[in-house]
């Protein structure tokens, strides 16, 4: 039976590629991401509130540190992406999001300025009678600041359908 | 909304309910999303282009998910709280004017090296009952009387 994984491909595996942020990500950005997801919580952007928590300051919501194009300064493309992706040799499929398995380790605060290394650890096929052969790629991106902190790592799986 | 007072790792109970979060995906939400989060693809708000690639219409960020999963997560145990880790799986995409229901579970509570966490499984669903995400499980480091 043909593959759809050819040598090309597997050559993928272990690829990886560094971005860092050109400043720090600012407290700005935590209250604009608590906007956009509709949560309230003070830990966010109240500065007397964070104090007296046990994190003694604001801190990100927890899944914004996963966020890549923030990190990169890069041009937006004719789609509009501005972001990380890999230039896989994958003509004719569409992309579709697998899921994530986060880990935090200490949460981002406003002064942290981030660099994420993402890395190939995976690609393999799936043939399914509703949808054809599936290629799944699982990435994984590691975050860390200026002090060489890991904040978070992220593996996520993605589905190229044809 | 978020409750002032953290919830305290002694006081969980195994099999509590976390209180469900729903939300109405509007294509403003996800404008809002894709900028706060710096990723204007056309897909997420032009639906001729999502039309195009063989969707239905503009679509929520995969991401934007993990979001409000954690969104609950930490509207549940307080500001003293954080998520140590937090796994799901799409098993559908949302489109915009959708709206999607995250309930969730305790499913175990135990200290880790330490740190107090609770267990939990969250599910996500569309208004007509079609699951976006079955059994998430994270983990949420909790405040402590006892472990300080």
């Amino acid at each position: 039976m043909d593959s759809r994984i050819t040598d090309d491909l597997k050559g993928w595996i272990g690829r990886e590629v560094t971005y860092t942020a050109p400043e720090e990500i600012g407290r700005a950005a935590f209250r604009y991401f608590a906007l956009a997801t509709g949560d309230d919580n003070p830990i966010y952007h109240d500065d007397a509130f964070a104090k007296a928590t046990r994190h003694g300051g604001v801190v990100a919501p927890p899944t914004l540190v996963c966020e890549t194009n923030q990190f990169m300064n890069q041009a937006v493309d004719e789609d509009g992406y501005v972001g990380h992706k890999w230039d896989l040799p994958l003509p004719h499929t569409r992309f579709i999001r697998g899921g994530n398995d986060y880990e935090f380790h200490q949460p981002m605060r406003p002064d942290d300025r981030v660099s994420v290394t993402w890395r190939i650890l995976d690609i393999y096929e799936r043939k399914t009678q509703k949808f054809g052969t599936l290629i799944f790629v699982v990435s994984e991106a590691r975050y860390v600041n200026q002090r060489g902190e890991v904040l978070a790592t992220n593996r996520e799986t993605n589905i190229y359908a044809p | 909304m978020t409750s002032p007072v953290s919830k305290q790792f002694e006081d969980v109970a195994v099999g509590e309910a976390l209180p469900a979060l729903e939300t109405a995906i509007s294509l403003v939400s996800l404008v809002a999303y894709a900028g706060a989060t710096w990723d204007f693809h056309r897909y997420h708000y032009d639906g001729a282009v999502a039309a195009s690639l063989g969707f239905p219409g503009p679509f929520m960020d995969g991401q934007m998910v993990g979001a409000l999963l954690a969104r609950q997560l930490m509207a549940w145990g307080g500001a003293d709280a954080f998520v140590r880790k937090l796994s799901f799986r799409l098993r559908e995409m949302v489109f915009a004017d959708e709206t999607i229901v995250i309930t969730g579970k305790v499913k175990d509570k135990l200290v880790d090296g330490g740190r107090p966490l609770a267990l939990c499984t969250l599910s996500v669903a569309k208004a007509d009952g079609t699951v976006v995400v079955r059994d998430a499980t994270a983990a949420v480091e909790l405040a402590s009387r006892r472990q300080g």
